[in-house]
């Protein structure tokens, strides 16, 4: 492994254009993933036509890189402005926000910066080590069942997080799942509420939907603020965690390591699940689970080791069995076909090579993170004191161009405003945007799943508990909406 | 009627409204599939089926709690006060302005709206000098353009409607231009 780890150092480094590209990839993503309303979803969109003219190997670091720098970019906005760079990064903001609105930015940033580093460096490491095995292992055991099963599990997980009460929480979920349903059907092809409109057959799509849910209900959020005269302008702070701070997390940050990466291995799902699980543990192991979500760091620390560390994780079901785990690693399978290859099984026994050129320039990424992410967080936290009626149309005119870059479509700038409206409309009433988000994502990967399960076991539905794994993760799934229901019911009762 | 506030019911017609929708909307697109037992609307359907459970179960809940909250993770407790008058006419032109630029974005292209568009935001978010307005609009215009134009050459939508249409071939012509020297 190490050999191969240093040959893979060596490509790396040794051609002054690979490096300008790792180097462009590191900063790109850092900077998009922190620039409000446009994440590192847009710029892979914006770069994947010209990995065309570069080498297979390149430009697939150069995707695996600002994975790696986005995921943590994403943490900057999610804490400063309540807008999460992407999915993975929900999470993060709901600690990360409210430590920023108590005057505690910079500690939620630096705990955000360190955390990603040592998230990300630590799944690189496994990832290197355990690639080959698990893949192995993964290409017997994980079928469409067990895919189908963790996305219901990661759905009942997630509609008990964010909403004001546990039905509007299910109702975000469900929301999702229904706006995941416009389009083709993912079997026969066939065209579902697509109201004979011709660009709504290819169904909603991610980016859009996600920058209109997250900034632009953030920014409608604060345009209501402001016209009540409650606005209050988000307060700077440059004081980082101190090192015995983050010593006291060390038990969240282990945990978290293993969540994360756990959540990543599997196809499917990529660092999304990963960082809601890990927030999820982290206030059911807390002595003090009532104060999560006002700005505890422990929040912002397990959200963020987690999406990190399932960076590496999610490489793996994409390079061993050519399964993306999310946006940005789909991108990736599209970058192997534009160069004739085929993520799988073969790309190991094929083109060793530009697997640890990938892995290596991942490790040297989230190493990046540790080093540019503090240097580059003070200029970031300048960006509070731009008044906020100036970063508004700056913040629309960015998710603006995000929205249509992606496919070229008004239709998705429309979509875009729409979800933007409908978010506000359903925050303001305590529903839960990453649970709409999550529903949206996970929606057609689900269906597709279970369909393509249903047949595999000719249409009986025990055969599903026959799978260990996915008998497992079906309990867990149906307990954790048990309990949900259960704790409804009795704090219904205790009020009547 | 409970707990029951008018918004509650508003809300709750609102995702009962949705189901009704999406459920007779379905019946557009119910065919078999070959290959697949359960066809094309078994799956929107059970979503349709739990949201109208969920939605049940919300007014229930709203019925003897009202507004209350149960506490889940990450929520907030912040909730829309629009009691003011004068707030609900400017949130509804703050919330309509983006609709209009959106759907004026074919026609018109991004080049010759985008200015008005981010003039029209700073206003309504409560700037009034107008020195101020020009300023920053100019600036974000510039920076908008510089970053997606200049660097990225971004294909972004010109209008088809003359002589807005005319106005973004002038700025590609002089973003050309730019680029050859």
């Amino acid at each position: 492994m190490i050999e191969n780890f240093l040959a893979g150092s060596a490509a790396l480094f040794g051609d002054p254009f690979t490096i300008g590209i790792f180097v462009f990839g590191v900063i790109g993503g850092m900077l998009f993933g922190a620039i409000p309303g446009v994440s590192m979803l847009t710029l892979a969109a914006i770069l994947l036509p010209f990995t065309a003219a570069l080498e297979p190997a390149q430009g697939v670091m150069l995707f695996a890189v600002i994975y790696c720098t986005g995921t943590y970019g994403g943490a900057i906005t999610a804490i400063l402005f309540n807008i999460p760079g992407s999915a993975e990064n929900a999470p993060t903001a709901f600690d990360g926000y409210p430590m920023t609105q108590n005057g505690q930015s910079g500690k939620a940033v630096g705990a955000a910066v360190l955390c990603s580093a040592i998230g990300g460096i630590a799944s690189s490491l496994i990832m290197m080590a355990a690639t080959e095995p698990l893949a192995n292992w993964a290409i017997r055991n994980i079928g469409p069942p067990e895919i189908f099963a963790l996305v219901f599990f990661g759905l009942a997980v997630a509609s008990s997080i964010g909403a004001r009460t546990i039905w509007k929480g299910w109702m975000s979920v469900l929301i999702g799942l229904l706006i995941a349903t416009v389009g083709q059907d993912p079997v026969g092809g066939i065209n579902r509420y697509n109201f004979g409109m011709v660009d709504l057959a290819a169904g909603i799509a991610f980016v859009p939907a996600i920058l209109g849910f997250f900034a632009v209900s953030e920014i409608f959020v604060q345009a209501e603020k402001k016209a009540s005269g409650k606005y209050k302008a988000p307060k700077v702070s440059m004081t980082f965690p101190s090192w015995l701070e983050l010593w006291m997390h060390k038990v969240a940050v282990l945990r978290s390591i293993i969540v994360g990466f756990l959540c990543g291995i599997l196809p499917g799902i990529g660092a999304t699940l990963a960082a809601f699980m890990s927030y999820g543990e982290a206030v059911r192991w807390s002595k003090t689970p009532e104060e999560f979500g006002k700005g505890k760091l422990e929040g912002v620390i397990s959200a963020e080791t987690a999406n990190n560390a399932a960076t590496g994780a999610a490489m793996i079901p994409l390079l061993a069995l050519g399964l993306p785990g999310g946006a940005l690693t789909a991108m990736m399978v599209a970058v192997f076909q534009m160069h004739d290859l085929q993520p799988g099984p073969l790309v190991f026994m094929l083109s060793p090579d530009l697997i640890w050129i990938v892995f290596a320039a991942m490790f040297y990424a989230n190493l990046s993170i540790l080093v540019i992410g503090l240097v580059e967080t003070k200029t970031i936290l300048n960006l509070l004191k731009i008044p906020f009626q100036f970063l508004a149309p700056l913040i629309l005119m960015l998710a603006t161009t995000g929205a249509y870059i992606g496919r070229g479509l008004v239709l998705d700038v429309i979509v875009m405003f729409l979800a933007g409206i409908f978010g506000y409309l359903l925050r303001r009433s305590g529903f839960s945007i990453p649970g709409i988000v999550l529903g949206l994502i996970l929606g057609k990967i689900g269906e597709q799943n279970f369909a393509q399960g249903m047949q595999m076991v000719h249409y009986d539905l025990g055969t599903y508990f026959s799978r260990p794994i996915c008998a497992f993760l079906i309990a867990a799934g149906v307990l954790t909406l048990a309990t949900s229901l259960y704790r409804a019911f009795k704090s219904t009762k205790a009020s009547a | 009627m409970g707990h029951l506030t008018r918004a509650h019911l508003l809300e709750a017609l609102v995702f009962l409204l949705i189901v009704v929708a999406f459920y007779g909307f379905s019946f557009e697109f119910n065919q078999p599939i070959e290959i697949y037992r359960y066809g094309a609307t078994a799956w929107p359907r059970v979503v349709i089926g739990c949201l109208l459970f969920a939605t049940l179960g919300n007014i229930w809940f709203q019925y003897f709690n009202g507004s209350l909250s149960q506490g889940t993770i990450g929520s907030s407790n912040d909730e829309a006060d629009l009691s003011d008058p004068k707030t609900i006419r400017r949130m509804t032109v703050v919330l309509l302005t983006p609709i209009v630029f959106a759907w004026l974005l074919k026609p018109v292209g991004i080049y010759f709206s985008a200015p008005f568009f981010i003039a029209a935001i700073i206003w309504l978010f409560g700037e009034r000098r107008w020195k101020a307005i020009v300023i920053m609009t100019v600036f974000i215009y510039l920076l908008f353009i510089g970053l997606f134009l200049v660097i990225l050459n971004a294909p972004l939508p010109q209008g088809n409607i003359s002589p807005f249409y005319d106005f973004s071939a002038w700025i590609l012509t002089m973003n050309a231009k730019l680029q050859g020297i």
